[in-house]
């Protein structure tokens, strides 16, 4: 019990931090831009792609390198000629647009490297176990991705907080007009910005690619969480992208890991339900299987109560 | 005489549907009829959301799919002989169990509009595969549910085996539907839905609460989409989880808005494009999807009002009777635009190319030789910088066209 | 006979207090200017009774019920009608179909789905009136975001009086217009207004003077002064308040 506890722990950490780092920079983009950003997972899998591409001619750390400066530099031009161009359209434009760009990527990506998964490498300096618990090995290089993905937050919360350029984009989010006003370049801020968020896909992607494996479907299956992520974590906040960012990965982790269903509920009320009953599907119903819906129930659930999400401040 | 007058575009819309599966009797000719019927009911329950009170909505396939799983279920409970009434009624059944789905979401999702809507019309769409998945008996897991048509009583003789006595009953409900749908677009409802859209906060002082408005468009939508979900049942006698995803929702979206979101005929468009390029070019090309993909961030990108809206632009010119004086500016960018199309579209599909030629417009290319190469992308750039050369004439053409200077105001 | 009444009204937003406990008496039919400088709270106060904003405290009472914190669309059914400081109307509706929209619900058409528009002689009639009345039946097929700003105001106008409202407030009404437009405007407004209760905020003391009944005087979220105009105009702590000093002789 407690072998399992400890590694659907660790395992959701792992996978909450990794959706941290993409959430993060959605989050930085929807607190600067109002924009939210339907193709950050896209970025995600190109990062991952051009560091395929990249490993297998240089090895996998510069790829780690230079991946995210590829993919930082397409969404800053995505930002300068693409976006800007349809944000005079409004804001459901923009949001088609983003959505648009999504579908185009993947296209783009089976285009470019084939609709096959591809056989992306974590280092060789890597493959060896941290530790060994219960019996079970936990690998180098997943404490290499919660080490990367907790010094982000602390870089990003540092960098807002205390560094100059942070202080000028916190307060272009909420007064664009007067910190132009100032003097500063918001449009170069704002393309900065979006940069960053998408290279911090990248990088995402970089480091998820050996071990969520790279192919032309990744950007859907962790798009949609990440959303549910921005919103329920309070669309704008980043602590708040944090925390749900871990509880989501906690719970799916835990969900998958436990055995837990309906019929051990129904056993406890002493209920019982023919095998041929119309709703028998719901009454066999197990936690594995609920698993990857629950992000979607707690949206739902987050939008109807609390629109602002748990730690939101910016709602749109 | 002035009702007949009105209904001019509905009688020639009529005729035309009735005269199209002369033209095209093929079995692949039917077949596409038969989608754009459904197409074109989707995308315009679709517009109800989007265009008509700016709901932007990633989760309409849902009423859809749910509409056309109840409609086979149906089909199957009329083969059984529980159930005995005509399947040309099928689609209301769709319609009735997208409206009671919506009923139900748009009682929590309405509240607001905006992104926040969204998103929650994600999550739903999201939850209704994974339900789909779950519910086995119901949808049918990954195998789907599957009926048969045939079986209901026979309407005037007819059984409907074949595909184009289909297309007749598709016909008569895209009429109903469409015409159902234009109209509430005038009545209050449908105009306080425009007026939300623009400004819900005006709207609340005038005295209309926002979130009601949006629910009556809402569920409308879902009507309408569950009739073209039971279209797709009578058509397909087949239903997967496919319908109520999220690929689905993408299609009806990229239909409306390619067709033009701000014009009641832009979905209709959409809805016929879409078809066409879905069923004709993927014949010809693997790439079909990344060309629409590209057709879609450009769209968005440089026509906001989508196609309807391009040949809207002209009815200016076309009431001052200046349309002819664009022929020739138009045929000037055409042609070398239609050149840089043309010449981008070899290159991507050569670079795409495994091994062997390309045929392509009647020549054969070959990727091994650097001529093939040099040869295209100096067409492409050549042909990229006559059209923005030719851009200004056109654009002074257009001036002129559209000046105020001999109109009465 | 107060019609519309502000009982120790509080509203703060975060830890500034804008509005510091207004008392406020508006008499049926009476054409009520409010005045003060700016970021006295005008605005706010007007967010505040047509129920854009929620009260911190106090009551605000119109018709014998009390409002505050009500949705707009509730407090608009009963009576009271607004303009915006900025032009706030549906752009892409035509200018005939804007006044429509605001007629509908005092017609009695509710969420109706089922009445064709181009059918209702009756409201159709009445629409065509209120666009005489603001003179922009010219315009009537034109859409509402193309008219010319002037226009646009009479529009907005147009809409707040369409549906009847016993009480109609506008926020600075003829901002950014010339004086000849002004003078159109303020002609418009008061004939259209006749009879109806008018709550204006307004910059334009010669307006404000020949336009208003009474005057009310607002000042860092408080009301200093209510009163006829010309006993306002002699008011020393208005005038203390406007030129930061009292003056001599009238």
């Amino acid at each position: 019990m407690l072998e399992v506890l400890t590694f659907a722990t660790l395992n959701g950490l792992v996978t909450g931090l990794l959706l941290f780092m993409l959430a993060s920079g959605l989050t930085l983009i929807f607190s600067m831009m109002g924009v939210l950003n339907f193709a950050h997972a896209s970025f995600y899998m190109l990062g991952a792609y051009f560091a395929y591409s990249i490993s297998l001619q240089f090895g996998y750390w510069t790829g780690l390198v230079f991946a995210p400066l590829i993919v930082g530099v397409l969404g800053a031009l995505v930002e300068r000629y693409g976006l800007r161009k349809v944000h005079q359209s409004g804001h459901v434009a923009e949001l088609v647009f983003t959505f648009g760009l999504a579908f185009l990527i993947e296209e783009a990506v089976q285009f470019s490297w084939g609709t096959d998964t591809k056989n992306y490498q974590t280092p060789e300096s890597l493959n060896f176990p941290l530790f060994t618990l219960f019996g079970q090995e936990f690998s180098a290089y997943r404490g290499f991705m919660i080490a990367i993905a907790i010094a982000i937050f602390i870089g990003l919360y540092y960098m807002l907080t205390r560094s100059r350029i942070g202080i000028i984009i916190q307060a272009a989010i909420t007064h664009p007009n007067t910190v132009a006003n100032l003097g500063h370049n918001v449009p170069l801020i704002f393309m900065g910005v979006f940069g960053v968020g998408t290279a911090l896909a990248g990088l995402a992607g970089v480091i998820a690619g050996p071990v969520l494996t790279t192919f032309p479907g990744m950007a859907l299956v962790l798009g949609s969480i990440v959303f549910v992520i921005v919103v329920i974590g309070g669309l704008g906040s980043l602590a708040g992208a944090f925390i749900a960012s871990l509880l989501i990965g906690l719970l799916q982790s835990f969900a998958i890991a436990s055995d837990l269903g309906m019929p051990d509920l129904l056993n406890l009320l002493g209920v019982e339900f023919a095998r041929d009953h119309p709703l028998n599907d719901l009454w066999t119903l197990t936690l594995p299987q609920v698993g990857p819906v629950l992000p979607f129930l707690l949206l739902v659930l987050v939008l109807i109560f609390r629109p602002a999400g748990l730690m939101g401040k910016r709602e749109s | 005489m002035a009702l007949l007058k009105k209904s001019a575009v509905w009688i020639v819309f009529a005729l035309t549907m009735l005269i199209l599966p002369q033209i095209f009797d093929s079995v692949l000719g039917i077949s596409i009829l038969n989608q754009m019927a459904i197409a074109i009911v989707f995308a315009l329950s679709y517009n109800m959301l989007l265009g008509q009170g700016g709901m932007l909505s990633f989760g309409h396939a849902v009423y859809f799919g749910l509409g056309g799983f109840l409609a086979v279920h149906t089909l199957i409970l009329i083969e059984a002989q529980v159930l005995t009434f005509s399947i040309v009624l099928i689609p209301l059944v769709g319609g009735l169990f997208g409206l009671l789905a919506a009923l139900f979401v748009g009682s929590f999702s309405t509240r607001k509009a905006g992104t926040v809507f969204a998103m929650i019309s994600l999550g739903i769409g999201e939850l209704a595969v994974a339900s789909s998945l779950i519910f086995v008996s119901f949808f049918g897991g990954e195998a789907g549910i599957s009926g048969d048509r045939t079986y209901g009583p026979p309407f005037f003789g007819v059984e409907f085996f074949q595909d184009s006595e289909i297309y007749y009953v598709a016909a008569a409900w895209v009429l109903i539907a469409t015409l159902f749908m234009y109209l509430f677009t005038q009545t209050p409802a449908g105009r306080l839905a425009n007026a939300v859209r623009d400004n819900p906060e005006r709207a609340a002082f005038i005295g209309y609460n926002a979130r009601w408005v949006r629910y009556i468009s809402f569920c409308a939508a879902g009507f309408f989409a569950g009739v073209a979900g039971g279209l797709f049942a009578l058509n397909y006698e087949f239903l997967t989880e496919e319908n109520l995803n999220a690929i689905t929702s993408g299609r009806v979206l990229l239909m409306a808005y390619i067709g033009g979101l701000g014009y009641f005929i832009g979905p209709i468009i959409g809805a016929v494009a879409l078809t066409l390029m879905n069923s004709l070019l993927s014949n010809y090309t693997d790439l079909w999807l990344l060309y629409l993909g590209l057709l879609f961030v450009l769209t968005v990108m440089f026509l906001p009002r989508g196609f309807a809206g391009l040949i809207m632009m002209h009815e200016v010119a076309w009431r001052r009777r200046t349309l002819k004086t664009l022929a020739r500016p138009y045929l000037l960018t055409a042609i070398p635009a239609s050149l840089f199309l043309l010449s981008c579209i070899g290159f991507i599909e050569l670079a795409h190319l495994e091994g062997g030629s390309l045929s392509y417009l009647g020549m054969m290319l070959d990727p091994e030789r650097p001529l093939t190469w040099v040869v295209l992308v100096a067409v492409v750039l050549a042909s990229f910088f006559a059209t923005r050369y030719s851009l200004p004439q056109l654009r002074r053409a257009w001036d002129e066209a559209n000046s105020l200077r001999d109109e009465e105001s | 006979m107060s019609i519309l009444s502000l009982n120790n009204v509080h509203k703060n937003f975060g830890e500034t207090a804008i509005i510091r406990g207004v008392d406020l008496s508006i008499r049926a039919g009476e054409k009520h200017a409010i005045i003060g400088p700016n970021g006295a709270g005008k605005s706010t106060l007007f967010h505040l009774i047509s129920g854009r904003h929620h009260v911190s405290s106090g009551t605000i009472t119109f018709k014998g019920e009390e409002i505050q914190n009500r949705p707009p669309h509730e407090i608009n059914r009963l009576g009271l009608a607004r303009s915006f400081q900025v032009t706030n109307i549906f752009p892409r509706l035509s200018v005939f179909e804007n006044i429509r929209c605001a007629l509908l619900w005092s017609q009695g058409y509710g969420y109706s789905f089922w009445h064709l528009l181009g059918r209702q002689t009756a409201l159709n009639d009445k629409t065509a009136e209120v666009l005489e009345q603001i003179s922009l039946q010219d315009r009537a097929r034109f859409p509402a975001g193309e008219l010319a700003y002037a226009q646009q105001r009479a529009l907005e106008l147009g809409i707040a009086v369409a549906s009847g409202a016993e009480v109609i407030m506008l926020d600075e009404p003829v901002a950014g217009m010339s004086h000849s437009e002004a003078e159109n405007a303020v002609d418009l407004i008061r004939r259209i207004t006749e009879g109806k209760t008018l709550i204006m905020v307004e910059h334009d003391m010669n307006i404000v003077f020949d336009v208003a009944d009474r005057i009310s005087v607002l000042v860092y979220g408080e009301v200093i002064a209510t009163d006829e105009p010309k006993k306002i105009r002699g008011n020393p702590r208005v005038q203390e308040a406007y030129l930061g000093e009292v003056v001599t002789g009238a």
